[in-house]
């Protein structure tokens, strides 16, 4: 029982990891809490419920799903990255130099307009995702693991493992870190600062499309409004972890993970999206910089 | 080589600069020696980009700066040591270094990376032992190192640095004044500003005394350390 909610709480622990990741990466560059980050990964789930219905239609999914899948995702993917660009350059980018709290109601702006935007193009009731994963999948030490739970852990694994890689090895990654650090600087070493503020949105938009792609599938069933509970549970993952900290988010979305399934399975499952919130009061009144806050600080 | 024009720049509304005129040639050392708030921090991030002028030109190799990004600037030839130097303390010595070298076309990254590097170890070695460690472990010395040693990196043509001897120990202060000799020897032309007047005088040469956002005095580095004005006001004589 226990080891079965561990697998369920890995695999809803993995996707909020990959959204939270998208907050964190854009609070340490611009110490800006993206509230429209939610929106992204609600129009990556959108998206791919769009796309795959288009190849279900043409007749590829019947042929084989796993290219029709890879194909939505990559198209998921690139839309969403599209959006996160084009949101930092129109909302966020002219208020670079403006009072603090400017941003914030600009990022809570686009946030109710992508929903609106979703909820007149789409429709205010729920979408279903074309295609059933079922029941499907192989026992794990007595646990019934399906293959989506498993691709859901493998993929969010991965992401976050390169993701790491990225960041610490290659050129573009290291100087991600040091625009975080320090942006005047970073510019007087000849790091062109606005191109790596706007890659840092379209990773951060890729990974958020993942994790709509993941859950769109994982539950079946997606409306416009759940970019917003996911937003707010991404951001307390990020908080619990220490904001602006990526191993951090990573962390803290697994935490938050695992608390809510097992939250549900042994307390009760009404309060399943209390468990964020509760979390989120106790590390604001414990430590507010986060469990890998400040110390071992790596933003980005 | 570098040529400001009548710069008017205002910082956090402020006029900082009214009306500078400052001329660096190929090869000097030119120091900026003048009081707290004076204005000779905002001349250099005036040049490097980071405060844009409210009018004036800058002219370096005969081309304006002006409306050009900082990290073009950097691109152009021109490095700052920043006040504080402003080390990143999360990336390590080795990091630091090639978040130095961003500029250089990575076509001849891998070998001229080398070189530099090389070089940058042999003028201060002891950032060689310190390579695995984080910036912002380093002593302020070091930290003074690692910041000329990341300028380095980027193959300057002209180097601007802002009180490279400000909170260092007396012995650190000369090793890095004789470093920027070394590196100007090298072929490096260098824009120094200082609080520490008389040894500047002596590194540079020529001088501007800077007052209040406005130039009040030019001259050789050896003519203003002898002038009366300079030596009641600077010299502490």
């Amino acid at each position: 029982m226990l080891l079965q909610q561990l697998i369920n709480g890995l695999t809803l622990g993995g996707v909020y990891a990959i959204i939270a990741i998208g907050y964190t990466m854009v609070y340490g560059i611009l110490e800006l809490i993206n509230f429209a980050h939610g929106e992204i990964y609600m129009l990556g789930a959108y998206l791919a419920i769009i796309f795959l219905g288009l190849f279900t239609a043409m007749g590829l999914t019947a042929a084989s799903i796993p290219i029709a899948l890879i194909l939505t995702a990559i198209l998921t993917i690139i839309f969403c990255s599209a959006y996160g660009f084009t949101i930092e350059k129109v909302a966020y980018k002219p208020l670079r130099n403006a009072p603090r709290l400017s941003p914030l109601i600009s990022a809570i702006g686009v946030s109710i307009f992508l929903q609106n935007y979703v909820m007149l193009t789409q429709g205010a009731t729920d979408k279903v995702f074309p295609h059933r994963f079922g029941e499907a999948g192989f026992q794990f030490m007595d646990v019934n693991v399906t293959y989506l739970q498993a691709l859901i852990i493998l993929v969010s694994g991965l992401l976050m493992f390169f993701l790491h890689l990225f960041i610490h090895k290659t050129r573009m990654g290291k100087a991600m870190r040091a625009t975080a650090q320090d942006k005047t600087m970073a510019a007087l070493v000849g790091i062109n600062v606005d191109n790596i503020i706007s890659a840092t949105f379209i990773i951060g938009a890729g990974l958020a499309a993942v994790a709509g792609i993941m859950v769109a599938s994982y539950y079946g069933l997606v409306n416009y409004f759940i970019g917003y509970i996911a937003g707010i549970k991404a951001f307390t993952a990020a908080v619990l972890g220490g904001i602006g900290n990526i191993p951090g988010a990573m962390l803290g979305g697994i935490i938050l993970g695992l608390v809510e399934s097992t939250g549900s399975a042994y307390i009760s499952s009404e309060y399943k999206d209390a468990y964020a919130f509760i979390i989120l009061i106790i590390i604001l009144l414990i430590k507010p910089s986060g469990i890998l806050g400040k110390t071992t600080e790596e933003k980005v | 080589m570098l040529k400001l024009v009548s710069i008017h720049t205002s910082y956090n509304n402020i006029k900082a600069l009214k009306g500078i005129d400052i001329e660096v040639n190929k090869g000097e050392i030119v120091c900026l020696i003048g009081s707290n708030g004076a204005g000779k921090t905002t001349t250099l991030l005036t040049i490097s980009g980071i405060l844009k002028p409210d009018s004036g030109d800058i002219i370096f190799e005969g081309k304006s700066l002006k409306n050009i990004s900082p990290h073009s600037i950097v691109n152009r030839g021109i490095c700052q040591v920043p006040e504080g130097r402003r080390i990143f303390p999360r990336l390590t010595v080795l990091e630091n270094l090639e978040m130095g070298a961003y500029s250089v076309n990575s076509k001849y990254q891998i070998s001229n990376f080398k070189n530099n590097i090389e070089k940058v170890f042999s003028l201060f070695p002891i950032l060689k032992e310190r390579i695995k460690q984080h910036g912002g472990t380093l002593s302020g010395g070091e930290q003074q190192m690692l910041a000329i040693g990341r300028a380095l990196m980027a193959n300057p043509k002209l180097l601007l640095l802002d009180e490279p001897s400000l909170g260092l120990a007396p012995i650190m202060v000369s090793k890095i004044f004789r470093t920027i000799k070394e590196i100007n020897e090298e072929g490096v032309t260098i824009l120094l500003v200082e609080q520490n007047a008389k040894a500047a005088l002596r590194l540079s040469h020529r001088g501007y005394v800077l007052e209040n956002g406005a130039i009040k005095l030019h001259g050789s580095g050896e003519d203003l350390l002898h002038n009366e004005d300079v030596k009641n006001a600077y010299l502490g004589e």
